[in-house]
């Protein structure tokens, strides 16, 4: 019978199977400015009530009164709850300078018995091992302290800025029930902060490092996109879904499976994008929501380029997501387009393109599994995904370096350049189709006013 | 584990400040600005303060207001009162309650917990709340507790003394008028019922919840069974 404490943020619950263990000791760990006071601090004011009230005790690291003025900043902080006694700020800096460890279990047990908290915060707890004797005597007040915690029923937070290393000795780290990482991670010359979980007594919990940022709301989490495989059945959509373009829908049969992925592999200027786009329309006007993300236009760009193909970006079912390169993490924007999904409920989504998600991932083992887990979910819920790859090659193909992941894709489209005399001429070639048939030519196309146009079938000279 | 200089010493227990003059007053059923007013005025008994400056008062000063409030029931003026008071703790003795007057206000609660703290806490809020509490902490001693006190209602941890505590269910609920509340850290509820108990509860006990399950299983009985008590005893 393990309940858990909301933050009142379901992403970070998620990552915490429901929550921070409630009447348990969790240990939040990260260096000055990771944000652990503003993580107790969402807890705090989430959950505190008058009869279970929220008790936030600062050490001799941080002044309460410091403590007090970065947190009257936050969006969450409730002058209220301190009036109504439902959040109760108290220092224990008196009692630990001038008596030592002793007097802190003094003045607790009082506290436990006057206002009977609910959450007990202690900020910082590391303070502690500068009073104690030595290691055996820090232990035991760590014992004394954790009885007190647990005969009170006391779900309590103890904020250490402790790198994960050093953490791992420190006693501690034996006692908790749940350990939490906040933590910067440098990849090349960007720097990220990440929570990490190190510990969750019996319960399972979302592994690895999830990305976060931190603003006046709080700690907004975002956990690594990371799902196992999912054997369990799922409707496998019968029906076939336009490509926009009425000569390729025939090299493709009827077009793609509802649901399945599609690479569009090219070279730049190529037509990819307007390829995207005619996916995207002909979904729109058949009556099938869907999703433009891009991170190569904005929208006023893009809106110039659809108006000269005749679209609109105001027409019913088109929805961007356009977002800059600049500080993005991968996995923020994936619940931006996830959230997109939800509200919109698109079955369509364009990502124009994929190599740019893949600077953003950083590592290319992790943006594997990243897109394996996108594409699962797509196509679980019946979603058409079409991903865009710029090839550097103009000509002559010879492969596409997209980091193996056109073994995700159920169909890989090819467009191409080709000499023909003095002119540029395209070609489309679909190399690859998932269950059904194709046809294996290369043929030409123009791009006109009305988007796409195939020809015949091209003749090499 | 030995005990630490980090643990409670029970021998002082008595004398540690433990109470807000709010628990004070709703224990005694007196204001607490008669209790401000009767410190400044006659300074007999003065609590001790928290490092925020607030009043806590020990077991032993609850005990010298009770003896105050019966004083003055019994019709003497404060300052007399204060005066007795005053006179019996110089000669180093525990002043006597006026006969008549019952020491227990509330039903007796007897509390048999294996956790210290846990057993300190939940007097505490049960005596707060009006009851009158008796704690042991093991089974031998809840054994003794039971039969010298004869409580209303006996919280038993199941796993006092090595799981004495399902044998103690059985034993205290054999007697009549007795309501046993069984709590343990392990899902018991099954056990602890076919053993007797009126009721379970899971550890971490929350305050609220052990109060209102304990006035509930009380209920309006606590009233005829205060009488029982008063005419047994008197």
């Amino acid at each position: 019978m393990i309940e858990r404490l909301s933050s009142g943020q379901p992403r970070l619950d998620s990552i915490l199977n429901g929550g921070l263990l409630r009447n348990a000791s969790n240990l939040i760990i990260g260096v000055p400015g990771s944000g652990k006071t503003i993580l107790s601090q969402q807890y705090v004011f989430h959950n505190a009530t008058v009869e279970r009230p929220a008790l936030y005790l600062s050490t001799v690291t941080e002044p309460l009164d410091r403590i007090l003025r970065y947190g009257e900043t936050l969006d969450f902080f409730d002058p209220a709850a301190i009036s109504e006694r439902r959040v109760i700020f108290e220092d224990l800096g008196n009692a630990l300078t001038d008596d030592g460890l002793g007097e802190v279990l003094r003045v607790f047990d009082g506290f436990l018995k006057e206002m009977r908290p609910g959450i007990v915060v202690i900020d910082s707890f590391k303070a502690f091992h500068a009073f104690a004797k030595n290691e055996s005597d820090f232990r035991l007040f760590l014992y004394a302290l954790s009885r007190r915690l647990t005969a009170g029923a006391v779900t309590s937070m103890w904020n250490a800025p402790y790198t994960r290393e050093q953490a791992q000795d420190a006693a501690e780290f034996a006692v908790a029930d749940a350990v939490i990482s906040l933590d910067t991670k440098k990849t090349a010359e960007r720097e990220v902060r990440v929570l990490q979980v190190l510990k969750l007594r019996g319960s399972g919990f979302q592994s690895g490092e999830h990305t976060y940022r931190i603003s006046s709301a709080g700690l907004d989490v975002f956990p690594r996109l990371a799902d196992a495989q999912d054997r369990s059945p799922y409707d496998l959509s019968t029906g076939r879904v336009s490509t926009g373009v009425a000569a390729l829908d025939e090299m493709l049969g009827e077009g793609y499976w509802a649901g399945a992925s599609t690479l569009v592999a090219g070279p730049s200027g190529v037509g990819k994008t307007l390829m995207g786009l005619h996916f995207v329309y002909a979904g729109a006007r058949a009556g099938e929501p869907g999703i433009l993300a891009t991170f190569q236009e904005n929208k006023t760009q893009l809106g110039r380029i659809v108006r000269s193909f005749g679209w609109s970006l105001d027409e019913k079912g088109v929805h961007i997501l356009s977002r800059s390169l600049v500080d993005m993490y991968i996995d923020e924007w994936v619940y931006e387009l996830l959230d997109l999904i939800e509200a919109s409920g698109a079955k369509r989504i364009v990502i124009d393109s994929l190599p740019d998600l893949m600077t953003t991932a950083g590592d290319p083992v992790r943006f594997r599994e990243w897109m394996f887990s996108l594409v699962q979910r797509c196509t679980r819920r019946g979603i058409s995904l079409m991903m865009i790859v710029e090839v550097p090659e103009l000509f002559e193909l010879r492969r596409i370096s997209e980091e193996g992941l056109s073994h995700l894709a159920d169909n890989v489209i090819l467009l191409q350049y080709m000499r023909d005399d003095s002119r540029l001429a395209r070609t489309v070639t679909v190399l690859k189709t998932r269950a059904m048939h194709h046809q294996p030519l290369v043929r030409r196309y123009e791009i006109t006013e009305r988007g796409f146009e195939l020809g015949e079938p091209a003749v090499r000279n | 584990m030995p005990d630490s200089e980090y643990d409670v010493k029970t021998s002082e227990q008595d004398s540690e400040a433990v109470y807000s003059i709010g628990a004070a007053a709703k224990m005694l059923d007196v204001p607490t600005s008669t209790l401000r007013a009767w410190e400044d005025r006659y300074g007999v008994v003065t609590p001790g303060r928290s490092h925020g400056s607030q009043r806590i008062y020990s077991r032993r000063q609850i005990e010298q207001l009770r003896f105050i409030k019966a004083q003055i029931d019994a019709g003497l003026s404060a300052a007399d009162a204060h005066r007795l008071l005053s006179q019996d703790l110089q000669r180093g003795r525990m002043p006597a309650l006026p006969a008549g007057h019952q020491v227990g206000i509330g039903p007796l609660v007897l509390i048999a917990e294996r956790d210290r703290y846990a057993g300190d806490l939940a007097e505490y809020f049960l005596r707060t709340e009006g009851y009158d509490v008796c704690l042991a902490l093991d089974a031998r001693q809840a054994t003794l507790l039971f039969q010298e006190r004869s409580p209303d209602l006996v919280v038993i941890d199941l796993l006092i003394s090595g799981g004495a505590g399902f044998r103690l269910c059985a034993e205290f609920s054999a007697k009549p008028g007795t309501v046993v509340l069984a709590v343990a850290s392990i899902d018991s509820a099954h056990e602890a019922l076919l053993a007797g108990a009126a009721a379970f509860l899971h550890k971490p006990l929350e305050p609220l919840t052990l109060v209102s399950t304990v006035r509930d299983l009380l209920g309006t009985s606590a009233l005829t069974r205060e009488m029982r008590r008063t005419q047994v005893t008197g």
